[in-house]
């Protein structure tokens, strides 16, 4: 967007300054609407299992499941339950995924010091070649095995499988569905450019600066303070800007308090705490010129367990004095002009990608967006709330929009649906890593990254 | 002048149960042997949700809500009150039976209505 339009004028930076300087007025916001309610927890309370949160999402996505088996295999196919099976009829059986995994980290093994046991390092990947799948629903489990791709499935993930059992009392699968892309959404986009600018992991806080002057350069062009006339009026067409988590770096989070002696730490101050002064100043200056979505992701001073709460507007005194800036929880989903918007922070992403196989992020983040489900695998290794009445990270509509924070690199793809769904399904790559953010056309639902490189010590030219 | 009261006043008196029956909790006891608690000590209690002059329930809607808990396609019944479990049943579609609402509305203030049936380790 920048380039093309932007390239003409820039011999205006080098003409005398003009008497009357030209404005360029940011187009204006659109209709907006907040539909995270789900994901925000009033009270809570732990004191409940987590089975109810399995049995709601295997009662929930049941239906949708049934119909897409019937679908598949046509209208005759029997459904049984597990304890319905008999040995050698052929049906359908819909269940939750359970992978049992040698690898997989345990709190039993961690506690095992008097067997003077050193725990597991934290491993990029958890799977093995001997990880076994598991179907299990209310009453019942079956092993499976047959024409289903063990190392690639997690954990938490409502599959149909069609198949029969065997006499040692494995079902052998031929053929399984997943509850597919839901229904689509009614098209309402803008008819021209608008664009949301979406960035994660700005990682501030951290040792190094590198990354500051990327962040400074990212505030100016969004607030049109950057390059000539052609780049404020493109600037100009930025309706919005999404900070999809990680906005304070992984060093702030040492537990030197916990680990060093109480002299030491007495009078020092947790790195967070400078970190979330310097956000402040930043969501400010973004803030005075365009509305902000700040979300919450796995480094901030926010809960752990998903969904995530919105920051406290009391860590930002600056910048919440502006209506502009919105706390919104994590995953987070909203309606931007008509458009539908829904994405996450990366953990549920990084998660699956440490228990399978797949190893591309836009590959598990279409795979998520195709079995129905957000999060498969909270609360088995990603750390939940234990809801009890329904399950707010099953996918009943589709959103134009589909997003994750936090992966290594850039990548979209805009994916069509068998009903008309048409979505476009981005990762937005780590700031502070790669200094590259995504700009979102709302219009024709094409996305563009845009990096913020500078010349660093260490670079050749 | 009262009778002199004596310090196991103040725990609950348990019936004789009759020769050949399991030792165990025996269901529905509990609830006179709290009333009959209450009539000798005038200490000052801590507000019983349930108040004396209610009449306890009736063993057979106990039996009842015992069942609605068992029964497996509600989901489970551990944490919940029994009210949450049958408004979640209602909204999966599940169509648990009305009577069973109309019973936990009407007592309300019972909590060996409201939550489930709890298992504390002696059987029968």
């Amino acid at each position: 967007m920048f380039s093309e339009q932007a390239a003409p004028t820039a011999q205006g930076l080098l003409a005398p300054p003009a008497g009357e300087p030209p404005t360029f007025p940011r187009v204006a916001v659109g209709g907006y609407s907040d539909c995270s309610q789900p994901f925000q927890l009033g009270e809570r309370s732990f004191s409940r299992q987590y089975a109810h949160i399995y049995a709601v999402r295997l009662a929930g996505m049941r239906p949708r499941l049934e119909r897409r088996a019937r679908g598949r295999w046509g209208d005759d196919i029997a459904l049984r339950r597990l304890s319905e099976l008999q040995e050698g009829e052929k049906c359908c059986v819909v269940g939750t995924l359970f992978k049992a995994m040698q690898l997989q980290p345990s709190i039993l093994q961690e506690i095992s010091e008097e067997h003077n046991l050193v725990p597991q390092p934290p491993l990029p990947k958890y799977i093995q070649p001997c990880d076994e799948l598991m179907l299990e629903d209310e009453l019942q489990r079956i092993k499976l095995e047959g024409a289903i791709d063990v190392q690639r499935l997690v954990t938490g993930t409502i599959v149909a499988v069609l198949g029969c059992e065997q006499d040692d009392g494995r079902f052998l699968v031929e053929d399984h569905c997943f509850a597919d892309v839901p229904p689509p959404l009614p098209w309402s986009g803008p008819s021209s450019d608008r664009f949301v600018l979406l960035a994660s992991g700005l990682g501030l806080g951290s040792v190094s600066g590198e990354a500051l002057l990327s962040t400074q350069l990212l505030v100016d062009v969004v607030t049109g303070q950057l390059g000539a006339e052609g780049e404020q009026s493109c600037a100009a067409h930025i309706t919005r800007v999404i900070l999809a988590g990680n906005l304070l770096s992984q060093n702030t989070q040492s537990r030197d308090t916990i680990n060093k002696a109480k002299y030491l730490t007495k009078k020092t101050q947790a790195a967070s705490v400078e970190a979330v002064k310097m956000l402040d100043e930043i969501l400010l200056q973004l803030c005075t010129s365009v509305p902000v979505d700040v979300m919450p992701g796995e480094f901030d001073p926010t809960n752990y367990t998903l969904p995530q709460q919105p920051l406290h507007r009391c860590m930002l005194p600056l910048a919440s004095a502006y209506a502009t800036l919105r706390l919104v929880t994590n995953p987070y989903q909203a309606s931007l002009d008509g458009v539908r918007f829904l994405g996450t922070s990366g953990q549920n992403i990084s998660d699956i990608f440490k228990y399978s196989s797949m190893d591309d992020y836009l590959e598990i983040l279409e795979w998520t967006l195709l079995a129905g489900h957000i999060s498969p695998t909270a609360p088995d290794t990603l750390g939940c709330y234990p809801f009890y009445k329904s399950d707010p990270f099953i996918l009943t509509e589709c959103p134009h929009v589909y997003f994750c924070g936090n992966a290594p690199r850039f990548q979209s793809k805009l994916l069509q649906g068998k009903e008309g769904q048409r979505v476009l399904l981005v990762t937005v790559p780590d700031f502070s890593a790669t200094q590259t953010a995504c700009l979102v056309n709302l219009r024709d639902l094409s996305c563009q990254p845009i990096t913020f490189s500078s010349f660093g010590a260490d670079s050749e030219d | 002048m009262e009778q002199p009261r004596r310090i196991t006043d103040s725990f609950p008196r348990r019936r004789r149960r009759g020769p050949g029956r399991p030792p165990g909790r025996l269901k529905g006891r509990k609830d006179k042997d709290k009333d009959k608690d209450k009539d000798k000590v005038q200490l000052k209690v801590r507000d019983c949700p349930r108040a004396a002059s209610q009449p306890p329930p009736d063993p057979a809607l106990m039996e009842m809500l015992r069942r609605f808990d068992l029964s497996w396609e509600y989901g489970p019944c551990a944490g919940i009150t029994r009210l949450q479990r049958w408004e979640r049943a209602q909204e999966l579609g599940l169509s648990p039976p009305g009577p069973i609402r109309d019973a936990l509305l009407e007592h309300r203030d019972n909590p060996d209505v409201t939550y489930r049936w709890v298992w504390d380790g002696m059987g029968w």
